[in-house]
């Protein structure tokens, strides 16, 4: 770890042959700083290829009046921005950032409880801790099949519990209703997103000074005093890095909500992701999907700007 | 609340009394609140084994049942004899495995780069494999399909593998990036004073070294391929489709879905990541990686 291999000026190779002699060298005057952009090159490209030109490309195509299904293409500017501007666009916003923050928060609150709870050195808290990770890595459609099993309006077990319970009469069907299909997409995600905050909670409850709490209780500080001046301070940075990273991926989230209600009823679950979708692969307007993506990314990058400029550094 | 609180001697602290009394009542409210976030963690995953496993007349009774009264295989055994869904397995099990491999060999080299060399541009480099973590899937997709329409790539493994890569390859980079920055420099000084090949270093050198890690971002890779929606529902038609958008298809286009079918077929297709995930445990614990789990 004490010295990093230091970039060479190109001209340089007669310094390099004094590390490795010229009859073992492989490909000679190749300097560190070659071999270094050689090694990363491949991903580079793929980079490229993959990600930074469809990125590019796809806010490009927002200019144009182009569709998936008749050829050629016309620049309109930012005709089709207006035209997104025009209609919903302050609801969409809404329901993006309704959905984001819900499908953040709630996880959040659930798993830093259970970090707190699990941090109290219990019994087979690693077993538990396994298990408790399951949801996490589920794939995201067998977790949306599973709330809607269970929210199914029919014969979900919800409804049958609650009938039975005699707490309702009828049948709940959440599918119909704006606000509880908002609710159920929230609870599903965040039933998959709280075991990896778990992790990071409990990661960061183990670096929490002993001796620092230690201190707290013996100047007579409660529970309570303890967790409000230690251990809070002290997870400050993992907390806002896994808020808004979760932030983040909730704000581009697609699979679930498309699985549970395909943005339904209306559009009350539909968020920027699935507007795009339908837009560029059921109305074919990708000119009008590629505005959608300008706008997308206009609003996501205030939370961009802010983890760039608050973000904990260690995470990059 | 801290364990400290049990080891020390009463008379120390004031109020040590008072909360030796408050004890017993505190252990069960921890339990009984770790015992309600179990109940929501572990029902969803109980209530699928268990309606998999019941005979198809039970499952849409009225009081339902949390406990088996009649187990049936019929739902498993329907899948292993629905063509359809044999063939997305086959497809899953391909493309996944395809992509963790190729992400992994690429990023393991750009890693190597990234941690091990000095140059200018590295951080810029690494900032920008970072931050493609914000870029929309659904808005790549766009491009994506219009680039793979243009060179005849659409329905190909091979256009699931490349958009694969979108989030493997900054994936299998920051985790083997993380995993070289472990490994101490002077083990590759070493060798390159003993006069070896840069060629020599990287397999005889560093290859046995890196592997644990190379295995764990596999594996990552794997996960995320297989549990993939968008671009296998988008980009491939029936015959190349994988099982998340196969099972989509199969069972929600129907007026009422088969549950007990779906159910069977979702654990299914929850076991090889679930395998993959459990071969990974000690790495996630110890070594979380926090830039590079896209959830």
């Amino acid at each position: 770890m004490t010295m990093k291999l230091k970039e060479r000026p190109a001209a340089s190779a007669s310094a390099d042959s004094r590390r490795a002699p010229p009859e073992s060298t492989g490909r000679r005057g190749l300097s560190q700083t070659q071999i270094a952009l050689a090694l990363v090159a491949p991903a580079l490209v793929l980079y490229g290829v993959v990600l930074l030109y469809p990125l590019i490309a796809s806010l490009w195509v927002g200019l144009f009046d182009r569709s998936l299904v008749r050829p050629g293409s016309e620049f309109v500017g930012l005709q089709n921005v207006l035209d997104v501007l025009s209609e919903d666009f302050v609801g969409l916003t809404l329901r993006t950032l309704v959905f984001a923050t819900g499908a953040t928060v709630l996880p959040f609150l659930i798993a830093f409880g259970l970090a707190l709870l699990l941090n109290q050195g219990i019994k087979g808290q690693g077993a538990l801790r396994g298990i408790l990770l399951f949801p996490w890595i589920l794939p995201g459609v067998v977790v949306s099949f599973l709330w809607l099993w269970i929210f199914n309006p029919n014969n979900g077990v919800l409804n049958g519990a609650l009938r039975e319970l005699g707490l309702i009469e009828e049948n709940l069907n959440v599918f119909t209703s704006p606000w509880q299909s908002m609710l159920l997409i929230i609870v599903a995600k965040a039933w998959q997103t709280f075991p990896w905050v778990m992790v990071m909670m409990l990661a960061g409850l183990q670096a929490v000074s002993r001796d620092l709490l230690e201190a707290v209780s013996v100047d007579g500080g409660g529970t309570l005093r303890r967790f409000w001046h230690v251990t809070l301070p002290s997870l400050r940075g993992i907390i806002f890095t896994v808020l808004l990273l979760e932030l983040l991926w909730n704000f581009q989230h697609f699979e679930m909500i498309w699985v549970l209600t395909r943005g339904g009823p209306a559009d009350a679950t539909t968020t920027f992701s699935v507007e795009l979708y339908e837009t560029a692969f059921q109305s074919f307007d990708l000119g009008r999907a590629g505005a959608v993506g300008i706008l997308w990314l206009a609003v996501l990058s205030i939370p961009v700007w802010l983890f760039t400029k608050y973000g904990d550094r260690r995470v990059r | 609340m801290s364990a400290s609180v049990d080891v020390r001697p009463e008379t120390v602290v004031p109020s040590g009394s008072r909360q030796t009394r408050r004890k017993p009542g505190r252990r069960i409210a921890l339990w009984v609140a770790l015992a309600v976030i179990a109940l929501f963690a572990l029902f969803p995953v109980y209530w699928m084994v268990l309606t998999s496993v019941t005979p198809r007349e039970q499952v849409f009774e009225f009081p339902p049942s949390f406990i088996p009264t009649a187990i049936t295989f019929e739902h498993y055994v329907t899948f292993f004899e629905t063509p359809a869904l044999l063939k997305y397995m086959v497809n899953s099990i391909l493309v996944s495995g395809v992509t963790a491999f190729g992400a992994v060999i690429v990023s393991s080299y750009a890693a190597y780069s990234l941690s091990k060399f000095e140059y200018r541009g590295r951080k810029s480099v690494m900032y920008m494999i970072w931050s493609s973590q914000m870029f929309p899937n659904a808005l790549l997709l766009i491009t994506l399909y219009l680039m793979f329409d243009n060179f005849g790539l659409l329905d190909t493994h091979l256009a699931l593998i490349l958009s694969f890569m979108t989030f493997t390859l900054p994936l299998c980079t920051f985790v083997m990036k993380g995993y070289f920055d472990t490994i101490p420099t002077e083990v590759i000084e070493a060798a390159r004073i003993d006069g070896a090949r840069e060629r020599v270093i990287t397999t005889k050198v560093l290859l046995p070294i890196a592997l644990p890690g190379m295995v764990a971002a596999g594996l990552f890779a794997f996960i995320r391929g297989w549990n993939d929606f968008i671009f296998a529902l988008t980009l491939v038609g029936p015959d190349r489709r994988t099982l998340p958008p196969g099972l989509v298809i199969e069972y929600l286009g129907e007026f009422q879905a088969d549950w007990p079918e779906l159910m069977a077929s979702s654990f299914i297709t929850s076991i090889p990541v679930v395998i993959a995930f459990m071969a990974l445990q000690k790495y996630f614990v110890e070594g979380l990686n926090v830039g590079s789990v896209k959830g």
